[in-house]
Formats: C-alpha cells, sequence, structure tokens
C-alpha cells in the first residue's frame, strides 16, 4: 500500500516546553496525563480530541509534545496551566513551536548539571535541608525528612547571609 | 538571556521606558523562595519589575522591586484609616475589593492604587460606576492569573466570568488594569508570553495586555506633564 502523500497528511505541530525544577522525577506517562488533564479541564474533550497532544520525547529538563495545527496555541495555554505530573510540583514552560521536530531538537537548551560533589547539607531557617547548586546563583533545598519536605527556591547569596 | 524589555527596547527605542511588572508576588517566608531567586526567574522569564508586599524599594538581579501594601478591611473606614498610615508614596497601595458600596467607596479614596481581587467578590460588584470613577482617578484594576492556572472547575469558570465581565468594563471606560501572578514559589511564575496567552482566555488582546503588565511600573510614579498647583 503507498503511504499518503504529504499534501493528503495530517499537519503536526511540535512544541518544546522546559521543565522546571531540574531534576524532576516525573516520567513521560505522567507528564502526558497533566497535559492532556490540563488540556481538557481548561477547554473540554471536544477541543482536546481536536488537539490530541501526545508526548513524544522527554529528557532532562525538557519535554516535545506534538498536536495538530492550529492546536498549538491552546495547548500552550493549557502547558501553562499545569503544576503537578505524578506527586512532583513541576512547571512546564513553552520555549518554541515548530512544523519539524527536527528544528526542535536544535533548540533544545542544555541542561547545567548540579555542580560536582552532590547535594550538601545545609542550615537555613533552623532546619537542615539537603542543597542542590545550579550554574549561576541559584540553589534548590529540599527539607530532609520522609514526608511533606518542603522545598526551597534560593540564591547563593540567601545562603550566605 | 534576550528578555522581552531588551526586545522592545531594540525594536521600538521609544518604547524602553516601558515596564513589564507582575503586579504582586510573595516571596518567602510568605512563599518558598527567596526574593533574589524570584527576582533571577523574573528576569529570565521577561520581567524587570516586580510588585512585593512588604518590601523595600530596591533592585535585584536588573529587576526593580516595587513595594506594596495590600489593605483588606471590612469597612470603608477601616481602609482609611489603614491608608492614612502607609500613605510614604513610595508603597503601591492595594486595597481588597469587597461589595459595590465598598468599592465604589475605596474608588473614591485619595492613596489607593489597585483594587484587587475582584474575582472573589460577586457579580456585578464591579459596575459602570466604578468603572468610571477608576478611569477618572487613575485607579488601577487588577487580574490576577493564579485562579486561571491553580483551580479547576466552576470556580475557575467564575474568574473566568468574571474577568470577561471586567474586559467589557474596560473596552467601554478605558480604566487600567495589572496583571498579577500571586505566585508564592518560583514554580508559579509565569512568562510574559504565557501571560499574554492566559489574558486571552476571557477576552484581553495582546495589545491590552502588554498595556497591563506595563501599568505597575508606572502607577506611584505616573508619566506626564508636570503641573504646577499653585
Amino acid at each position: 500500500m503507498k503511504p499518503l502523500p504529504p499534501t493528503l497528511r495530517t499537519k503536526k505541530r511540535y512544541i518544546l516546553a522546559t521543565i522546571e525544577p531540574m531534576g524532576i522525577g516525573a516520567d513521560q506517562k505522567e507528564l502526558y496525563q497533566a497535559v492532556s488533564c490540563a488540556l481538557t479541564s481548561l477547554f473540554g474533550d471536544v477541543r482536546a480530541a481536536m488537539i490530541s497532544p501526545a508526548v513524544i520525547d522527554s529528557g532532562p529538563g525538557h519535554l516535545i509534545l506534538r498536536c495538530t495545527r492550529g492546536g498549538e496555541r491552546d495547548l500552550r495555554i493549557a502547558l501553562s496551566t499545569v503544576t503537578v505530573a505524578g506527586n512532583d510540583a513541576l512547571v512546564l514552560r513553552p520555549k518554541a513551536t515548530s512544523g519539524t521536530l527536527h528544528a526542535l531538537r536544535r533548540r533544545i537548551p542544555r541542561v547545567a548539571p548540579p555542580e560536582p560533589g552532590g547535594p550538601e547539607e545545609v542550615s537555613f531557617g533552623g532546619k537542615v535541608y539537603c542543597a542542590r547548586r545550579y550554574q549561576g546563583q541559584k540553589v534548590d533545598l529540599m527539607e530532609k525528612g520522609i514526608k511533606s519536605q518542603e522545598l526551597l527556591f534560593l540564591t547563593k547569596d540567601d545562603l550566605e547571609e | 538571556m534576550e528578555t522581552w524589555a531588551n526586545k522592545i527596547s531594540l525594536i521600538f527605542p521609544i518604547l524602553s521606558l516601558m515596564t513589564v511588572a507582575d503586579a504582586c508576588v510573595h516571596p518567602y517566608p510568605d512563599g518558598n523562595s527567596s526574593l533574589r531567586r524570584m527576582a533571577v526567574e523574573a528576569r529570565e522569564l521577561g520581567f524587570d519589575t516586580l510588585v512585593v508586599p512588604g518590601a523595600a524599594p530596591l533592585t535585584v538581579a536588573g529587576v526593580r522591586i516595587i513595594p506594596a501594601v495590600i489593605i483588606s478591611g471590612e469597612s470603608v473606614r477601616t481602609v482609611s484609616g489603614r491608608l492614612s498610615k502607609c500613605g510614604d508614596g513610595q508603597s503601591l497601595v492595594m486595597v481588597e475589593a469587597g461589595e459595590k458600596g465598598f468599592n465604589r467607596a475605596v474608588l473614591n479614596l485619595r492613596g489607593v492604587h489597585v483594587l484587587r481581587g475582584l474575582h472573589r467578590t460577586r457579580k456585578q460588584s464591579f459596575d459602570h460606576v466604578c468603572a468610571r470613577s477608576a478611569a477618572e482617578r487613575s485607579i488601577a484594576v487588577d487580574i490576577d492569573i493564579s485562579p486561571l492556572i491553580h483551580i479547576t472547575g466552576t470556580p475557575r469558570q467564575r474568574a473566568l466570568g468574571r474577568f470577561a465581565e471586567l474586559m467589557r468594563l474596560h473596552n467601554r471606560y478605558r480604566f487600567l488594569l495589572t496583571v498579577s501572578s500571586n505566585a508564592r514559589s518560583v514554580l508559579h511564575l509565569r512568562s510574559v508570553d504565557d501571560i499574554v496567552l492566559l489574558c486571552s482566555l476571557f477576552g484581553m488582546e495582546e495589545g491590552d495586555a502588554w498595556e497591563a503588565l506595563a501599568t505597575a511600573g508606572h502607577l506611584i510614579a505616573p508619566a506626564g506633564p508636570v503641573r504646577v498647583v499653585s
């Protein structure tokens, strides 16, 4: 059987989004469910079916989604309403939209790995946290404990004070 | 990183004085992110100004911090009393909206810059009389985008309805608007592009969204010719 000629194929658009905070544990399935729920609750089942979102790639700190042409604007809006995937609080920040995956893959941001030395213990506000430092000023703190661990987002200057 | 403020100043040099402000964020200890971290993230997301309740006027990581005072009172008398105590001229005074009569009275008080929290009030609590007063006295009305992000179902539908109602009045009376994320974490901050898109959900056009983002930066020292008053 002959493949469909390009003119008859459904036109797709690809959206690149970054995932924050870095090192979040959500997998591709959880991310898809989070995006799908956000899209359905915001625009309804009919519009979500027309947009037909799909997560086609995810890596450290980024996510690539596919949708039908014309649905990319609504999908971008829905992405900005995603706050949780699985059990992790996160934010998806749309960075670029393209008609080809090739063009989008070139724009995947290079993830700056946490600074060497692994998570270190720091004390802040009378509590003990695990600190994850990034290049530049950013430092993420996660409270040491078993449950309801508090997350803090600081800078190096905040820790030095 | 190239921010929206930089892009605008490159394309339209005359608009380089335009600011892009998030009209209310709550850093640590109210939230889980320090003021510096919020400023760093806000800069990356395209903002150059943040309005922070209880902060001092300063510039952090290239972002101007505008201090604010949020007044929530049940009666106009309470609001009036608190206004006289916090009128230092350096803070943005924001009053929580209430019933129709309360809003009308507050919009006639001297020293109020922003009326906020209208999505939490009843329908018709901000009517054409309030809209006209706000326009005449250059008092901005805040649009809080956090219910669009963090709430689903009926409460979000109600918030969208209230904002759409507000936009209808805005298109008629052209009062000032501000947009705030009320972020308590860097994860609650949204980029300028995202905010413009979210505002389109209730009928705010792109130009209006940009104007609303620029408003907070000019409320304390409004641009305009100097008037001789005596």
